[in-house]
């Protein structure tokens, strides 16, 4: 693994923060959200920012900017230096002066950082409008410039596009061009690859280094991927309920973590080398899919609608207390498959099994009481619970379905809460006074309460911060030994993949392009999109919760 | 370790955990609606008891007289007593009022929430509540009572039956999307029946909205029960509303004023007091709005 090695010391400094604190407006008895905060990030260095969701990575990031929230956060304290101003004192229009021509910032979703019904040729003219003169000639010249520069296709078409005739990447491509086209000193990055895809993620991180070694720029890098981190950072900043608990150069932090809490961040990164395989299984498969096909827009009643094929030709199956991963981008049908197999929608063609049971063609009338035996477990915690209901009412809801007593089933739902480690006591309380991993282990008692044969677990630790989807993950681990339950699992990552599945299935485009055993596939895949997506996942050749190169590459 | 939930968290159960105000502090004038309404809505309830004459009463010889001992507000062209005739006035306002919003809350809940659910039925449905909303309720009004004499029933289906789609639009789009919350496709999963699902996970959603939209629909109501009995198409002439009380006093206009005054100084008070209880309940349910006031 090669690291960043290049020397900042006599490289004058660009963003200076000393000591900044950040409190929640009208509140002085709860603990700042930023305490005492000092950073320097020099011309032409990579700073990165990681941290767990809530600890304060974005709120340093929008002060910068001069974007926090007015009557929410307040800066109390410290000082934010560019060129020697301090930006805490600057009034509104002197830091409208600022932003983007020296500091700009693209954000994590593109898709809602670009306004939809405006051509993005002309956002980015209007960048330039508002901050210089230019004849409208000149101008075009230099926005269709600048989209060249980030390696845009077709400038003059994409010039004249809407955001949502534009792909991800090539979105988040016009949102640097926006960002770069006045050439600031400062480009903050506030996980601006998290919402992309792995191949395209690679192609934006090394444009952001290609576009920074041609400016000079200063980039303060925001996100809480520590492979991301191992691939571009020069230095890295650590950060947790607020504070910066280390900093150092990113080889050195990887190797020698100083702070618990780094070695506790590392730790948890789920490592590319698969689990050990355990001892095939010889009973018949629980849960078998064959030739599923799902075609989107097929029944146009007056209309021939052009029809999307979500899904062909899907076929696998799965032994009693095996784990399949289905492993691929967005767009490349793996959700359609889970939903499909759920029967949330009805498959176009094919054949489900579910415990000795055809339900691809059963009636929703019909399929009722077939569906104990398939649960799921779906990606984002805040929204897969009843927020009006208590805990206890959303575990007893599927129990009762199936003629449990009340009773008996909230001395269950008591247990089942143990079993997943929360309080039994949790039974009255709501979602909201439960975090986000908290709530994916009542989400998923809610689907073991059911007692299913088949769990499906679509991105089902993807919300969720490294050190809480490792615990999840051994969850999930010991609710399978423990039952016997079957596991499909999809997700997007690679490295989630490798540790929890026995076989991983690869889509492309609604097709199986390649299926195997984990260590197969992850080690020796034959498939060129396999490989492909191995070699974009980030810091692939680290060991990160060794602290050195991984040994097999 | 089961306890019953507390009130608190049974009204969380109601508006969800976003939409809970934290406290009812609400500012003076919402405070002063309340009290005006509750003091219009004790005072026609209590109507029987507490004024001073029989409001049908006539007396020939206390034609249009002016403010008196017996006759505080003074007496009408049949020397009826205006007090006890705009105290009563407010029953059969009151009662259209609440009656069109109650009606058309239930039938508009139940109909848009099939209608947001099941797309053969929205597809009818909304058809169907295209036609009604194109009924004007003054006009409708004036062919039932053609066709079956004023009474109370006519004058309430007629402001009724426009009301009813508006309702439909707005639980429907409400169910729209709460249908697509992962935690709905979660109960399809566990095995829940549609009626069910319709009910307990998707109704609850519909409520904070449906409670603002009422207000809005009892001050409505009541504002055109006026309007209908000022054009004659109301509930019949002898019973005293404040509609009809403006409409009799119309004719003596220039000699006495006050019949028109004061039901219309009660109507105005209680339409006002209405729409400003529903705004403070628009503004202390949608989470959202009080996020731009901040």
């Amino acid at each position: 693994m090669r690291f960043k090695t290049r020397n900042f010391d006599d490289v004058p400094s660009v963003l200076r923060i000393d000591e900044l604190t950040v409190r929640l407006a009208d509140n002085d008895t709860a603990p700042p959200v930023l305490d005492r905060v000092s950073l320097e990030i020099r011309q032409g260095e990579t700073v990165c920012l990681v941290g767990e969701s809530g600890s304060g990575k974005s709120v340093t990031s929008l002060s910068v900017m001069g974007l926090l929230p007015k009557g929410a956060l307040a800066a109390t304290g410290g000082r934010i230096e560019l060129e020697g101003r301090n930006l805490l004192a600057l009034g509104a229009q002197a830091m409208r002066h600022m932003r983007a021509r020296k500091i700009s910032m693209i954000f994590q979703e593109p898709m809602t950082a670009l306004n939809p019904v405006i051509r993005v040729g002309a956002q980015i003219e209007e960048v330039l409008d508002t901050h210089a003169r230019l004849p409208a000639r000149e101008k075009r010249a230099r926005v269709l410039d600048i989209m060249s520069q980030v390696h845009l296709p077709d400038v003059e078409r994409i010039y004249h596009s809407y955001p949502h005739q534009l792909s991800g990447g090539q979105r988040q491509r016009i949102m640097i061009a926006m960002a770069l086209i006045l050439e600031p000193q400062l480009l903050i990055a506030d996980e601006p690859t998290t919402a992309l895809d792995v191949t395209t993620q690679k192609q934006i991180l090394s444009l952001i280094a290609e576009l920074q070694e041609k400016h000079g720029t200063a980039v303060l890098f925001i996100t809480h991927d520590m492979g991301v981190v191992a691939e571009i950072a020069d230095t890295v900043h650590v950060m947790r309920r607020g504070q910066i608990v280390e900093r150092a150069p990113v080889e050195g932090l990887l190797r020698h973590p100083k702070h618990d809490y780094t070695r506790e961040l590392l730790k948890a990164v789920p490592s590319l080398t698969p689990r050990p395989s355990r001892p095939q299984p010889d009973g018949p498969a629980v849960l078998s899919v064959d030739g599923l096909q799902k075609i989107y827009g097929a029944h146009g009643l007056f209309s021939r609608r052009k029809t999307t094929r979500a899904a062909s030709d899907v076929s696998f199956s799965i032994p009693r207390g095996r784990t399949l991963g289905i492993v691929g981008e967005s767009g490349s049908g793996k959700s359609t498959v889970a939903r499909c197999i759920m029967r949330l929608i009805d498959p176009t063609d094919g054949e489900i099994r579910v415990a000795d049971r055809e339900i691809a063609r059963l009636s929703r009338r019909a399929l009722r009481p077939y569906r104990k035996h398939i649960q799921i477990v779906f990606q984002d915690p805040f929204r897969s619970l009843n927020p009006r209901w208590t805990i206890g009412r959303s575990l007893i809801e599927g129990p009762l379905n199936t003629g449990a007593e009340k009773k008996t089933a909230l001395k269950r739902a008591a247990e089942l809460l143990m079993l997943v480690g929360l309080p039994d006591d949790a039974v009255n309380r709501y979602p909201h006074q439960f975090s986000g991993g908290q709530r994916q282990r009542v989400a998923i008692a809610r689907a073991i309460a059911m007692e299913p044969d088949v769990l499906v677990a679509d991105e089902a630790v993807s919300a969720l911060d490294v050190s809480v989807q490792a615990q999840v993950l051994e969850l999930l681990e010991t609710l399978q030994r423990k039952l016997g339950i079957t596991i499909l699992f999809i997700t997007h990552d690679l490295r989630v993949a490798a540790q929890i599945c026995d076989e991983v299935v690869v889509m492309q485009h609604g097709r199986i392009v390649e299926h195997d055993s984990a260590a197969n596939v992850l080690s020796n895949p034959r498939h060129a999109y396999t490989r492909s997506l191995i070699e974009a996942a980030p810091g692939r050749a680290w060991d990160f919760a060794n602290f050195h190169e991984l040994q097999t590459v | 370790m089961v306890a019953s939930p507390q009130p608190a968290a049974r009204l969380q159960w109601l508006f969800g955990a976003m939409a809970m105000p934290r406290g009812w502090r609400a500012g003076a004038g919402p405070m002063v609606a309340a009290a005006v309404l509750f003091l219009i809505v004790l005072a026609s309830l209590l109507a029987p008891l507490i004024v001073p004459h029989d409001p049908m009463s006539m007396d020939a010889l206390q034609r249009l007289k002016g403010p008196s001992e017996t006759h505080p507000l003074g007496t009408d062209a049949y020397g009826r007593d205006l007090l006890s005739r705009v105290v009563t006035g407010g029953r059969i306002s009151l009662l259209i009022g609440i009656g069109a919003a109650v009606v058309s809350v239930l039938i508009g809940l139940l109909t848009g929430l099939v209608s947001g659910f099941f797309r053969i039925a929205d597809a009818i449905i909304m058809r169907v509540m295209d036609s009604l909303m194109a009924i004007p309720s003054i006009l409708l009004a004036i062919a039932l009572v053609a066709l079956n004499g004023p009474s109370i029933w006519s004058v309430m289906s007629a402001i009724t039956i426009p009301e009813i789609p508006r309702v439909v639009r707005l639980v429907r789009s409400v169910v729209l999307s709460a249908r697509e919350e992962p935690y709905v496709e979660a109960a399809v999963a566990l095995g829940s029946s549609m009626p069910k699902i319709l009910w307990q996970h998707l109704m609850p959603n519909t409520l904070a909205p449906l409670i603002v939209q009422g207000t809005y629909i009892c001050a409505s109501a009541i504002l055109t029960e006026a309007i209908l009995s000022f054009l004659g198409a109301g509930v019949s002439t002898e019973i005293p509303t404040w509609g009809n009380i403006m409409a009799e006093g119309r004719v003596y206009f220039q000699l006495k004023p006050s019949l028109i005054f004061w039901p219309g100084v009660m109507l105005s008070l209680c339409i006002l007091s209405i729409n400003l209880l529903g705004d403070t309940a628009r503004d202390k349910l949608d989470p959202r709005l009080k996020k731009r006031e901040a």
